[in-house]
């Protein structure tokens, strides 16, 4: 199959970079890139440049920019320092920390790049840098090493030509994968003996597809063309081995699966923007609208230039055009703090401050492993609360990856290794714990047939005693000795039968080697092997005891194994059986037969003949083993745990609840995902499982396939919602799907007639209506591919994903939040994440209390900063009206600069960072309060429109309060007038203490700093006022707003004005909310007026009983009971703890056993 | 070691490991502010709360409002001193290029500046080659009629008789002493003023405004009023001060009176007009009902809608008893 596939463009290799032979082939010399990595942006040279463009490609920036070069040019109303000087620290700053940061990518990218690598040349061994290796080089790698690219396998210092190697990096599968030599190259063990080789390589140009490798090598001498499906990257066999590099630097699968790490925008950053767009429009209209009333206004002469108000030679003679046009850029530069500078570097500012809580959180560091979480960018926190979907790998990352043999079952009674019962390692026999009455004598026999038949029925292979840090140590201290296998699970079974007595020692020519209970050995002939396959789903081994007795002894699945079975205790073992693959344990069935000799003749027969067929090889084999796998003794059944991760299943539960869709995607096989996803109860009891298997497009076509599922789904998909919208999800019309990589890629593969669009919506119908989905056999890039598929729908979801190999990397960077385990082995995912957390059950608290937290922090900073702008430049467009359109300030020029920078920031920032609406623990508690702001909630256009609305309002009565204070009349009480900056001042110390006051309603959480920043930043501003109108300042050259503002408070009127003014100015927020809280309460707000015991006095008698003093014995009764009486509470608590009381009592009920597993002691 | 540090592997539960130096220095401090909990308060504006707040600012603000009221429509009795005011309509103190075109530095006596003035004063900076003072379009345009008046006592005695009116006093004492300065140097005004022309519009010099020396040059009160440009384009300004000689007698007594008009300044170009006022003073300054309305307003308003809450919060209450019993 190797030849004959058709290449769109390939490449040949020369092996060692030796010329062929004359006559053979024509040499063409070819480049290839070196194997360095660059993961970094910027070089030293091209920085500036390069991060100057990035930067003012933000539209703000740019903005900013535009603004500040108008400024310098022409004269405006404002200094260009108010806005240059915030913009040139924004920029340097940013700078600073984006060079820092490619300056940490430089280093990492020349630690990989410098790692010493051993390779041949000239017959000698080398040792060279890894970014020097060239395609063609001849590596050595040792015991332990890991690739520095893609090789092909030549030879290894094992006479069978073979190693082990592990590509947990690649695809997260940490099980030993074999690999074989070339059979023409095995025999070149030495430096020198390779020398002699004259090869080449052709095979295809690099392709991100980990699972497919076609090439050919031509060995001159010996002309083959073996085929190598290999390019493992890690190594963990006993020997020195010889490879070639075939796929270098940035070439290698591993590089083509990483995707280039593109900056990732929050959904509330998107937001922000589109809200500044229209803010934009607010302002050029703004601006337009002055300019054009300004010349219709000036159209009668004596308006323009009025006899005591005469313009200047130069300025009469200009163009009228050039003049309107500076008119309306100087309106735009009087309005341009509608879009603040300074709200750029608050949300910067609150982004980066506050993810230090993130890392700061005890909650979230790991005992164990003394590790905490990890932040790698802010720009997401908020984006934490947002999370639609969540993409979680399985193994390593739901999983501890870490098999244990959990107890068997044998003819229906139950055994549990003590071992895991209680911690203790208990080497002998006395290990085994019976649940039910102890067997008679038949059942003895049994039970020992079983334990002989789990010794001797698999393909684990054992590494010697001498190497002590091997990866899968047995934890008998008596005996050590390490076992190695492709299945996990067969060295969790044979490791759980030493445990219970019987130990596989080894095999030797043939024969295989096990220590019985009373310390014997004994001797089993191999005779053959029926190999594992996923579609039989089993495997067998026949084999002759010293006895003579030839046995079969087949183990699979419940489901290809119970069919074949004659014999044997079938209900219970059945009913054990399903009982634990709800539990999440991978569950395998023992069966046995007897043959007679003479059927070992037959069976014999049977393979030699499936073996040596030419022509559907494959086919013939299944055929025997279908004849020979029949008419067996069930023994028993075995169950398997790979032990999930602490808390797991609670985790997902809580998510579920939040509203999150929780999907798996890993490379693992179905069977043993299935069983993973039972544990962690994403798949439930009742949840019907609908599959998408390349077995069942097999059999019927895949659009058949997909219209039936989706009939399926849809059919009940009216209750489902509405399920799903009550918080309650029972266990009726759950669906669960489980779809493979191989399935997955027909459904995306574009088809000629277009049709691939209607799968492809088809597919994401049925996923939507899913309550859980798992996706098995994918590749890295095809884990991206799924995420991309959603992010993309036409809903756009937000998604996380979160894993801890390499192989999650991709989907990583995909998703729009990406979050690491911080892994045992390997820190790729963890380095490429936007998060990184010890733990998979970190992920509750970070999701559903600090991502919650960031995203209302942040959406009410966002909407504030708008409303807060709104409010101060609003009264300067109406001042227009009345000033004959001439751009004048309203306010001081201090007052302009410093109003975003130092009277109105800290109170917001510090808001933005401290805010807590409810509690942590009701957040942890209640994960349904995360739907409450699903979507965006908090940053719709109702709620923005609200807000610009109150800001509008707010500038109103400012404004037309101020002036019908002022018209025509006299303020003072000696008679003497103000002027227009007493005006300008009144309206901004109004506007100050307002705007201070609109934030000091919406905290719900007063901590003494705020307290500290909201009564300080008042007090700062009326100090700042006294003090710069109490001097006149000899390095202005105005004095305009000497003694001012001491005047306005001299007198009694401003006093009330000011006073009159905050109230109506707020009065309508205040009635909204309280409103709005009475008759349309969020899930969020009942908490609130549950939690808070000082809400309402009304309430404090129900807190009270909280307390475990006052408390009888039932403590949740008297809580429930306590708010029938009383009166105010009574509906919204009613209704929480309809939504509550399942959600606490369903882990009771549930979660015994999980529990007792998750405990490790 | 990691082996040992395992919880798993310790049998009775003992601490599960002891803390090495890493993990020592990579664990986070548990400071109630790292951990996000400081202690709080927190307020919920919820109904009950918002209630009482409604009635207080009602029961507050309408007593105040018709304080405010009654004061300002007391006003009109003239007792005490009387004040006159200038009124100009459709007059733009408040234009860009007339609100900048002034030079505090020259006003405030800076020698320099008074000789040099800075640019935005322009096209007021100079005359004929000689700096202005003071300059300015602001300065320029001084309001320069003359307002007189005059009372005629009873009809037996036809010669109107002038009530005094004093100049000083009506400009901010700190505008007067502070930041208004004659330049500084020896000799009369004259002098100091030397090597500087009137402003174009100007009938005389700067130090001819007034006679008396304390009121003169750029501390003339007239001017320093006039130079606190108004915030809006219809505004007034005070003019001179009637003071109370003795209390027996009302400032202004009823009768006929006389205003002479000294007509200088033209407003008809602008479309502009002229008032004169004539107001006593409050505590709460001259006549203005609008606040006093406003507070009214503003406490009934919230007076109902605290009417209103509690209507709400009591049929909220109801129907939650129903719903529950």
């Amino acid at each position: 199959c190797a030849g004959e596939e058709d290449w769109v463009d390939s490449r040949t290799i020369y092996v060692g970079h030796k010329e062929p032979p004359p006559g053979a082939e024509a040499y063409i010399p070819q480049r290839y890139p070196d194997n360095r990595i660059v993961s970094s942006k910027y070089t030293f040279w091209n920085f500036i440049p390069k991060n100057l463009f990035e930067q003012f490609r933000r539209i703000a920036n740019f903005y900013f920019l535009i603004i500040f070069l108008v400024q310098l040019i022409i004269d405006t109303p404002t200094s260009p320092v108010t806005s240059g000087l915030p913009l040139f620290f924004v920029i340097t700053v940013t700078a600073i920390k984006q060079g820092y940061e490619d300056w940490l990518r430089h280093k990492a990218d020349n630690a990989m790049n410098q790692c010493p690598v051993h390779f041949i040349q000239h017959g000698k061994l080398v040792r060279k840098q890894s970014r020097k290796l060239r395609v063609g080089d001849i590596v050595m790698v040792k015991e332990n090493e890991t690739f520095p690219c893609d090789l092909i396998f030549l030879s290894s210092n094992r006479g069978d030509g073979t190693c082990h190697v592990t590509t947990a990096s690649l695809d997260g599968e940490s099980s030993h994968k074999t690999h074989y030599a070339i059979q023409d190259t095995k025999g070149f063990h030495t430096e020198e003996d390779i020398d002699a080789l004259h090869a080449t390589i052709e095979c295809e140009q690099p392709q991100p597809d980990l699972y497919k490798f076609v090439g050919r090598i031509n060995v001159y001498s010996n002309l083959s063309d073996p085929v190598v499906r290999s390019w493992p990257i890690r190594d963990e066999s006993p020997s020195l081995m010889l490879w070639v590099a075939i796929y270098t630097g940035m070439e290698t699968k591993m590089a083509l699966n990483y995707q280039s790490k593109s900056q990732k925008r929050s959904a509330v950053e998107k937001s922000m923007n589109v809200f500044l767009v229209v803010y934009l429009c607010i302002l050029i209209s703004k601006a337009l609208v002055n300019t054009v009333l300004k010349y219709v206004w000036q159209s009668e002469p004596f308006r323009d230039e009025p006899w005591y108000n005469q313009k200047t030679e130069s300025e009469r003679q200009r163009n009228l055009f050039l003049r309107a046009f500076t008119d309306f850029l100087a309106f735009m530069v009087l309005f341009n703090y509608i879009i603040p500078v300074s709200m750029y570097v608050t949300v910067e500012m609150q982004k980066f401050l506050g993810s230090y809580f993130i890392t700061w959180d005890e909650d979230m560091f790991d005992e164990e492993t003394g590790e905490g979480p990890l932040v790698n960018t802010s720009d997401l926190n908020e984006e934490l609360g947002q999370v639609e979907y969540i993409f979680t790998d399985k193994t390593g990352t739901l999983t501890e990856n870490n098999m244990a043999f959990k107890e068997c079952c044998i003819e229906g009674h139950v055994y549990v290794p003590h071992v895991i019962c209680n911690g203790q390692v208990l080497p002998d026999s006395s290990g085994i714990d019976m649940i039910d009455s102890s067997p008679g004598v038949s059942s003895r026999e049994r039970e020992e047939l079983f334990f002989r038949a789990l010794c001797l029925c698999h393909t684990v292979q054992v590494k010697d005693e001498d190497h002590v840090d091997g990866p899968r140590k047995s934890p008998d201290s008596g005996k050590s000795c390490i076992y190695i296998s492709s299945s996990p699970d067969e060295v969790a079974l044979v490791e759980g039968v030493q445990r219970l007595g019987f130990t596989y020692l080894r095999l030797k020519d043939s024969y295989m080697e096990i220590l019985n209970r009373n310390g014997d050995i004994e001797r089993f002939e191999l005779l053959e092997v029926l190999s594992f396959d996923s579609v039989r789903r089993r495997m067998s081994v026949i084999v002759r005891s010293t006895a003579g007795e030839i046995y079969l002894f087949c183990k699979g699945a419940d489901s290809s194994i119970f069919p074949r079975v004659i014999e044997g205790k079938v209900d219970q073992i059945r009913s054990r059986v399903e009982r634990n693959a709800v539990e999440g344990l991978r569950t395998l069935c023992v069966a046995y037969k007897r043959l007679i000799p003479e059927e070992y003749e037959g069976v014999c027969g049977l393979l030699q003949a499936a073996k040596v067929a030419l022509q559907d090889r494959e086919k013939k084999l299944a055929e025997a083993y279908e004849q020979i796998e029949k008419d067996l003794i069930l023994l028993g059944a075995t169950a398997v745990e790979d032990r999930l991760q602490e808390k797991a299943a609670d985790t997902i539960e809580a998510l579920q609840k939040a509203g999150i869709k929780v999907w798996v995607l890993t490379g693992d096989k179905m069977e043993t995902a299935a069983a993973t996803c039972y544990a962690c109860r994403l798949f439930r009891r009742g949840t019907q499982l609908l599959e998408l298997t390349t077995k069942r497009i097999e059999e019927q076509s895949l659009h058949d396939v997909l219209f039936e599922l989706s009939k399926t789904v849809l059919r009940c998909s009216g209750s489902l919602t509405r399920d799903h919208f009550s918080g309650l999800s029972t266990d009726m019309h759950d669906y669960g799907l489980i779809i493979d990589g191989a399935a997955l890629s027909l459904i995306m593969k574009p088809r000629e007639d277009g049709s691939s669009a209607n799968y492809r919506e088809l597919f994401l119908d049925i996923c939507r209506n899913c309550s859980a989905v798992l996706c098995c056999r994918m590749a890295p890039l095809q884990k991206a591919q799924i995420v991309k598929l959603i992010k993309f729908s036409k809903e756009h979801p937000i998604t996380l994903a979160i894993g801890d190999g390499a192989n999650d990397v991709s989907m990583i960077l995909e998703a729009h939040v990406g979050i690491g385990v911080i892994g045992k082995e390997g820190r790729q995912a963890a380095r490429n994440s936007d998060y990184a957390i010890p733990k998979f059950k970190h992920l509750k608290k970070m999701l559903l209390v600090h991502g919650h937290f960031y995203y209302i922090r942040i959406s009410e900073l966002v909407q504030y900063f708008f409303y807060k702008n709104v409010c101060f430049i609003f009264p300067q467009f109406l001042y227009q009206f009345f000033c004959g359109f001439s751009q004048q300030t309203l306010y001081d020029t201090a007052y302009l600069t410093l109003y975003n920078i130092s009277f109105t920031s800290l109170p917001i920032l510090l808001y933005s960072l401290m805010e807590q609406h409810v509690g942590v623990d009701v957040l942890k508690r209640d994960p349904s309060l995360y739907r409450d702001i699903a979507k965006n909630a908090l940053l719709r256009w109702r709620v923005f429109i609200y807000w610009t609305f109150l800001g509008v309002f707010d500038a109103l009565v400012f404004f037309f309060g101020a002036y019908f204070m002022f018209e025509n009349t006299t303020v003072t009480s000696n008679g003497q007038m103000f002027g227009n900056w007493t005006f300008g001042t009144l309206v901004f110390t109004v506007m100050v203490f307002t705007v201070t006051l609109k934030l000091a309603l919406d905290t719900h959480y007063w901590t003494w700093i705020n307290h500290f920043v909201i009564w300080g930043s008042l007090l700062f501003y009326v100090v700042f006022s006294l003090l710069w109108g109490g001097i006149i300042w000899p390095f202005l050259s105005y004095q305009r707003m000497y003694y001012v503002f001491i005047h306005m408070l001299s007198c009694g009127p401003a006093w009330l004005g000011i006073l009159l003014l905050i109230t109506v100015s707020l009065l309508p927020d205040i009635l909204k909310k309280v409103l709005c809280r009475q008759l349309w309460p969020t899930a969020t707000e009942r908490t609130q007026n549950t939690h808070c015991p000082d809400s309402s006095p009304e309430l404090a008698p129900a807190a009270s009983l909280q307390s475990p003093g006052a408390l009888g014995p039932r403590p949740t009764a008297a809580l429930r009971d306590a708010p029938t009486r009383k009166v105010p509470c009574v509906l919204w608590r009613s209704e929480e703890y309809a939504v509550l009381l399942p959600t606490r009592a369903s882990p009771v009920t549930v979660t015994v056993p999980a529990f007792c597993r998750d405990a490790p002691t | 070691m990691a082996m040992n540090c395992n919880p798993k592997d310790e049998v009775d539960g003992g601490p599960p490991c002891a803390p090495g130096g890493a993990a020592k220095t990579r664990r986070p401090d548990n400071t109630a502010f790292k951990q996000q909990r400081l202690p709080a308060w927190q307020p919920i504006l919820t109904a009950g709360t918002v209630l009482p707040t409604f009635f207080i600012v009602g029961l507050i603000f309408i007593p105040i409002g018709i304080g405010i009221f009654v004061t300002s429509n007391n006003i009109r009795e003239i007792e005490g001193n009387v004040f006159m005011y200038y009124g100009l309509s459709n007059f733009y103190q408040n234009h860009r290029r007339y609100v900048k075109s002034r030079d505090d530095s020259q006003l405030n006596g800076d020698p320099s500046a008074l000789h040099n003035p800075s640019k935005e004063c322009e096209p007021y900076r100079r005359n004929e080659d000689l700096p202005i003072a003071p300059c300015g379009a602001i300065a320029n345009s001084m309001f320069n009629d003359t307002l007189e008046l005059f009372l005629v006592s009873n009809e037996s005695d036809p010669t109107p008789k002038p009530i005094r009116l004093q100049r000083k006093g009506i400009a901010w004492w700190t505008d007067k002493h502070v930041k208004f300065r004659n330049p500084p140097g020896e000799g009369t005004l004259e002098e100091k003023f030397k090597g500087t022309t009137k402003p174009v519009n100007w009938p005389n010099p700067v130090y001819m405004l007034d006679s008396e020396e304390d009121n003169n040059g750029f501390i003339n009160e007239d001017l320093i009023v006039w130079m606190r440009t108004a915030a809006l384009p219809t505004f007034r300004k005070l003019y001179r001060l009637i003071e109370r000689t003795d209390d027996l007698h009302p400032t202004l007594p009823a009768g006929q009176y006389f205003l002479n008009i000294t007509y200088n300044y033209p407003v008809h170009s602008f479309d502009g007009r002229k008032r004169m006022i004539l107001s006593t003073i409050s505590w709460m300054g001259g006549k203005n009902p609008f606040l006093g309305i406003a507070y009214i307003t503003v406490g009934s308003i919230s007076f109902l809608l605290g009417v209103v809450l509690l209507v709400i919060n009591h049929k909220y209450r109801n129907s939650s008893n129903t719903a529950d019993t």
